[in-house]
């Protein structure tokens, strides 16, 4: 009982009750305790919900004009207008369906491909593994940007989803190089040496062993490759090599610039889009703390760890900081 | 010395693949690549010297023909003569560019690294206090936020808003360039915003790493020895943790030096500034071969220098990679 009151007077008592997420599995309880990664995960899940909402949301049309040319945020258009009449809040809905889209789909494709890749060249090793790496490495040191440019310039105006093919294409290097570097330390453990003795096929050793413990390497690269994504996709179009009839936040940039909305004073043509693009990479960084917090326990906040100490402290006892 | 031969073999070998590519990509477009090539030129000479000029630059024979030819083009230094701004050689306006970029990416690189690395450093030693907690997650956003973004809010802002700064341009054009103080106080007053606008997105990444190098080496042993000796805080945090922790950061540092080249595409163009991702976007909406494809080379020519540079470095401030050489 003494104990117990001590806690109280810490500030402790609350810390081991984890109440119904006390049954979860530890990663998720690590994830759901963190403030960092739930509030990213609550804006990206609002982020959706607008995008899917849009035809709800707004009566207006992204790609038609709908009233006069650069009108200033009103009650009617809550965002203003674009050059073409067009009503920027209904873009800025409509646009978030095609980016997060192609985000979230170059980023899985990314994703799957390392993996698979970096699974393959870690377990079978030997001459695979020479040339897979060998690729990889090639692929990382040529710099992608530039070559995706250069390709994306060979397909006339490429649509959202063609820009997303080509990130995703390019993109699963670095996943690939961790996942292997993963795979060659689990292979040799004695789970996976049973797995085979007992004839399991290659597949379901990869699958059903190897993958699940290194599940929280998978998520962060995701996370990762979807920032890229989105950040590449609206830089791409941006500097005006997507097809610029699609409504996405890069266009909306892409067009802003186009007609120097910003000197002559229309602002509301280009910031909404921005803050669009800073608050989808925000969640996803915040997301990306809990899940490397996951990944790796050193960098995990010690719980109650200031109390303790200041605990310690007051009785005078020597704690390093 | 066996690591360093295999590593150069390595970068030869990437080379050959980035010169390849680099060959194939105008002769996988649709048409005639020789057409599309001088279609520009057309009018401006005769059909005859067009041939004589196709003939010149290895648009005839076979393809392993003019894939020869093209090798040995590029050993003399030659890049071929941009379609965009003819006759000029695409080289000529390469180091053009280059200069500009070198100047502009370079600076902003070094910068973000020097504050980045000791934001790392204060937030690994200091952590969990209010600067941690808070510069941390907000250096890591920015990082997230595209430069298109940043470009544009702060060219809103500090430009067209407060008209602190220029709006565009390397320098003020009534200037004559030269060394002297009235031509480099315009290009350092015209290179605020860009520089603002690459170091704010750039320092999160060197934070981020730092710190967390920082984090894991903090839990090593020779730090609980450290202080166990009583050395002051101060001596334990730059002599035994951060020196070690600067190990992985110089090596991403070189690396990172090698894309300088690649120029800040998105930057460039906000700020209207001469530098080779401005002049490579130009070149691709006028499919200027000659000068896309320079360009591409000497980006992966840099790139594979930095990664041969960043090898050898660690080699020199890592005692422990040169007993086991056969770390690859």
């Amino acid at each position: 009982m003494k104990l117990h009151d001590l806690q109280v007077e810490l500030g402790l008592d609350n810390l081991q009750t984890d109440g119904l997420l006390h049954r979860a599995p530890a990663p998720l309880r690590v994830f759901l305790a963190d403030k960092r990664g739930v509030a990213g995960l609550l804006i990206l899940l609002l982020l959706t919900v607008a995008a899917l909402g849009a035809p709800w949301l707004t009566e207006f049309p992204p790609d038609r004009m709908s009233a006069m040319p650069h009108l200033p945020p009103d009650g009617d258009h809550w965002l203003g207008t674009t050059r073409m009449g067009k009503d920027v809040f209904a873009q800025l809905l409509y646009g978030a369906q095609a980016s997060l889209t192609v985000g979230l789909l170059a980023g899985a494709l990314a994703t799957l491909i390392g993996v698979f890749v970096g699974m393959c060249a870690g377990y079978f090793g030997g001459r695979l593994d020479d040339v897979i790496s060998f690729i990889v490495n090639v692929a990382l040191v040529i710099p992608a940007l530039p070559l995706i440019i250069v390709i994306a310039s060979f397909v006339d105006s490429a649509s959202p989803m063609v820009i997303g093919l080509v990130l995703a294409a390019t993109g699963w290097g670095w996943t690939a190089r961790i996942i292997r570097a993963q795979t060659l330390q689990i292979r040799h453990k004695d789970f996976i040496l049973a797995a085979q003795l007992l004839n399991e096929p290659w597949w379901r050793i990869l699958a059903a062993h190897i993958l699940p413990n290194m599940l929280s390497l998978v998520v962060s690269g995701f996370v990762l490759t979807t920032i890229y994504a989105i950040l590449a996709e609206a830089g791409l179009e941006f500097i005006g090599l997507g097809d610029p009839s699609a409504v996405t936040w890069g266009t909306i940039l892409f067009w802003g610039q186009q007609n120097s909305a910003l000197q002559v004073g229309a602002w509301w043509e280009i910031l909404p889009a921005c803050f669009a693009i800073m608050l989808t990479g925000a969640a996803l960084v915040l997301i990306n703390f809990t899940v490397d917090e996951i990944a790796n326990p050193l960098l995990r906040k010690r719980r109650g760890e200031k109390a303790v100490i200041a605990y310690l402290r007051k009785k005078g006892l020597p704690v390093n900081d | 010395m066996r690591f360093i031969l295999r590593r150069l073999g390595f970068y030869c070998a990437a080379f050959a693949v980035a010169l390849t590519l680099n060959f194939f990509i105008p002769r996988l477009m649709p048409g005639d690549p020789a057409a599309t090539l001088f279609v520009s030129l057309r009018g401006r000479m005769s059909q005859q010297s067009l041939d004589a000029m196709r003939a010149a630059y290895g648009f005839d024979g076979s393809l392993w023909d003019q894939f020869v030819a093209y090798v040995i083009r590029l050993l003399h230094g030659d890049l071929g003569v941009s379609t965009v701004n003819f006759p000029q050689p695409a080289s000529e306006m390469l180091l053009y560019a280059a200069g500009w970029t070198l100047f502009l990416v370079g600076v902003a690189t070094l910068l973000s690294f020097v504050v980045g690395i000791l934001f790392g450093m204060l937030a690994a030693w200091r952590r969990g206090s209010f600067f941690d907690t808070l510069f941390t997650p907000v250096n890591v956003m920015l990082n997230a936020f595209t430069p298109a973004v940043v470009a544009l809010l702060l060219l809103y802002g500090f430009a067209l808003q407060l008209e602190w700064f220029p709006l565009g341009r390397a320098y003020n054009i009534d200037l004559e360039p030269g060394w002297n103080m009235a031509f480099m106080g315009s290009v350092l007053y015209h290179s605020v915003l860009p520089l603002a606008s690459l170091v704010i997105i750039a320092i999160g990444g060197w934070h981020l790493s730092m710190r967390n190098t920082m984090i894991n080496l903090l839990n090593e042993d020779y730090i609980t020895l450290a202080r166990a000796k009583g050395l002051s805080g101060r001596r334990i945090l730059f002599r035994y943790a951060a020196r070690n922790a600067m190990l992985p950061q110089i090596t991403s540092l070189a690396l990172t030096f090698g894309f300088v080249l690649g120029g800040a595409l998105i930057t460039e163009v906000v700020f209207n500034y001469p530098g080779l991702g401005k002049f490579t976007l130009a070149a691709i909406e006028k499919r200027d071969y000659a000068f896309i494809q320079g360009q591409l080379l000497l980006l992966t020519f840099t790139v594979l220098l930095a990664n041969l540079i960043a090898d050898l470095l660690n080699l020199l401030l890592d005692p422990r990679l040169r007993d086991r050489s056969e770390l690859a």
